[in-house]
């Protein structure tokens, strides 16, 4: 994905440079992404989401779950990513657990519908 | 982090000071933590435990319609086990395995059909067993196709839960075997049952130090400061997350955990803020509907009916739990594999993601669970290199940890019982 094609609907360009790392499918990988991840680019991806979050909802909400046009679900990938942001910023002050193993025994095998993972 | 908000003093928890160990008979001395390191007790939980008891392996929405299987290799067995719903709906169970020369059947982890072919020489099985069709059946000798079915695997139902018995007989039924637990937890509404969270971990320790880090709240506030604690205690009225009760029930038990009614999320906490329920204090989750009305007001939930009530945990002896909240239920599956060897599966079962923002709750509900598990594993598979270490030969249990010693205290009995009637006395 180069500048001049944009992944994401337009009004949301400040996040665009974020689609590689966090828009990902699956509750796992969104989880690994975080846990791996340093600090700084947590706490970056953290502030840019939560600044536009409300506008992203607000966006999504237009579609049905599962039926989003590539670019909204992109963007409501993101969104899911927020949340595991959420824990490094929220909880932990650190990208995971205080001192927990990596890579770990611990697979989130199904997540939620839709972009959970698993067998649906 | 949470931010607590000050009540009047009429309303503070009062914490019960009664001791639950007292009250089971249990006893308050040292135990043994020979149990968690020997191979040699390892293979006798396997004979003398897991080959005697009943053993959940899932429950029947598995099986959602006429034809459905699943299934499912218990490592402690050795074994395969292949779960089917007949033509008359009969939920039955079997070995997976062939008649002909012992390969498995089934090598789907689940699917619908009425025949099963073990893709070795194409022998076909009926899902309620019978052979029924063996390619050039003229050239064996003798051959009587009605005992070469598959063979079964003593299988019962209680509340939508299904039970194996490794035992070709078993001794006692399932009835029997849940005793009083199954009388006092009958008739509890289980609600979102079509959609779960599923969260696994193979790691490196015996198979009841994970089921011992869900019996006991006392790790919460040192163990999950930042995931569990700001809703489990409280800084003052419950410091060390003390259970609201704790009890046996014959050889299975249960505590409820306490849960803070005034935590919310604290303002510096956007994305908790954004997408979390209020509910009766349990930060893993809420449904404010009827099901889970109807929960709480079941007498064996909460039985103090206390106000500031997070979870009822309930272990059934040996591996499984259910446990319950005003958001719905999860179970764990505790699966030995070596004495230092064990595999875990969460379900926790949640509602159809309804919207957007239910969506995003749900995904923070998974994300705090997976990291409660990942505090758990690595912090089991420390204790288990403690204990390898033979620093220490025994343990010291607190009240709240009653569980674990009513676990070792089930475990010692079925270990030593020659017949399953001894162990349940």
């Amino acid at each position: 994905m180069t500048a001049a094609s944009p992944s994401l609907p337009p009004g949301f360009e400040e996040l665009e440079a974020f689609v590689p790392y966090w828009s990902l499918e699956t509750n796992d990988q969104r989880r690994a992404a975080r846990s791996t991840a340093d600090m700084d680019d947590i706490q970056r991806f953290y502030d840019a989401i939560v600044a536009r979050a409300e506008q992203a909802i607000v966006h999504c909400e237009q579609f049905a779950l599962g039926f989003m046009p590539p670019a909204s679900e992109r963007l409501f990938k993101l969104l899911l990513a927020m949340n595991h942001a959420a824990i490094a910023v929220e909880m932990h002050g650190a990208p995971r657990a205080f001192d927990s193993t990596w890579p770990s025994a611990v697979r989130i095998t199904e997540g939620p519908w839709p972009h959970g993972g698993g067998s649906r | 982090m949470s931010s607590v908000i000050e009540r009047p003093a009429a309303t503070r928890h009062i914490i019960d000071e009664r001791s639950f160990t007292h009250a089971a008979g249990l006893g308050t001395g040292p135990v043994s933590v020979e149990p968690y390191r020997s191979p040699e007790f390892f293979e006798l939980e396997r004979e003398r435990v897991f080959k005697r008891a009943w053993l959940c392996i899932g429950r029947v929405e598995q099986l959602p319609q006429v034809n459905s299987y699943f299934t499912k290799d218990i490592e402690i067995w050795k074994a395969s086990v292949l779960v089917t719903r007949d033509k008359h709906d009969r939920i039955r169970a079997f070995h997976n395995v062939c008649s002909h020369r012992g390969n498995l059947v089934v090598n789907q982890t689940c699917g619908v059909a009425e025949r099963l072919v073990c893709r070795y020489h194409n022998w076909q099985y009926r899902n309620d067993g019978e052979l029924i069709g063996v390619p050039d059946q003229k050239h064996f000798f003798d051959l009587d196709r009605r005992s070469c079915g598959l063979t079964p695997i003593a299988c019962e139902v209680w509340e939508g839960f299904i039970f194996l018995n490794h035992q070709k007989k078993p001794e006692v039924t399932l009835a029997e075997f849940l005793g009083p637990f199954g009388t006092r937890y009958a008739g509890i509404p289980y609600f979102n049952l079509d959609e779960t969270i599923v969260i696994q971990a193979d790691f490196k320790a015996n198979w009841k130090l994970i089921a011992d880090a869900f019996a006991e709240p006392y790790h919460v506030p040192s163990l999950h400061p930042a995931t569990l604690a700001p809703g489990f205690a409280h800084p003052e009225e419950n410091r060390y997350a003390r259970p609201l009760s704790a009890m046996a029930h014959g050889i299975h038990r249960h505590f409820s955990a306490y849960g803070n009614p005034d935590y919310v999320p604290s303002p510096t906490s956007k994305v908790e803020a954004l997408v979390y329920v209020q509910d009766t204090g349990g930060v893993l989750g809420g449904d404010a509907s009827d099901n889970a009305a109807a929960l709480t007001a079941h007498p064996a939930i909460n039985p103090t009916k206390d106000r500031s009530w997070s979870a009822d945990v309930t272990w059934l002896f040996p591996n499984f739990n259910i446990d319950y909240s005003t958001g719905g239920f999860w179970t764990h599956e505790f699966w030995p594999v070596a004495h230092d060897r064990t595999h875990w599966t969460l379900k926790i079962y949640i509602p159809k993601t309804m919207s957007i923002r239910h969506r995003l709750q749900l995904e923070h509900y998974a994300c705090r669970w997976a990291e409660v598990v990942l505090e758990d594993v690595t912090n089991c598979e420390r204790i288990q290199r403690g204990l390898d270490a033979r620093a220490k030969d025994t343990m010291i249990l607190q009240d709240a940890e009653m569980l674990i010693r009513h676990s070792l205290h089930v475990l010692d009995k079925w270990v030593k019982a020659d017949r399953v009637a001894d162990a349940l006395a």
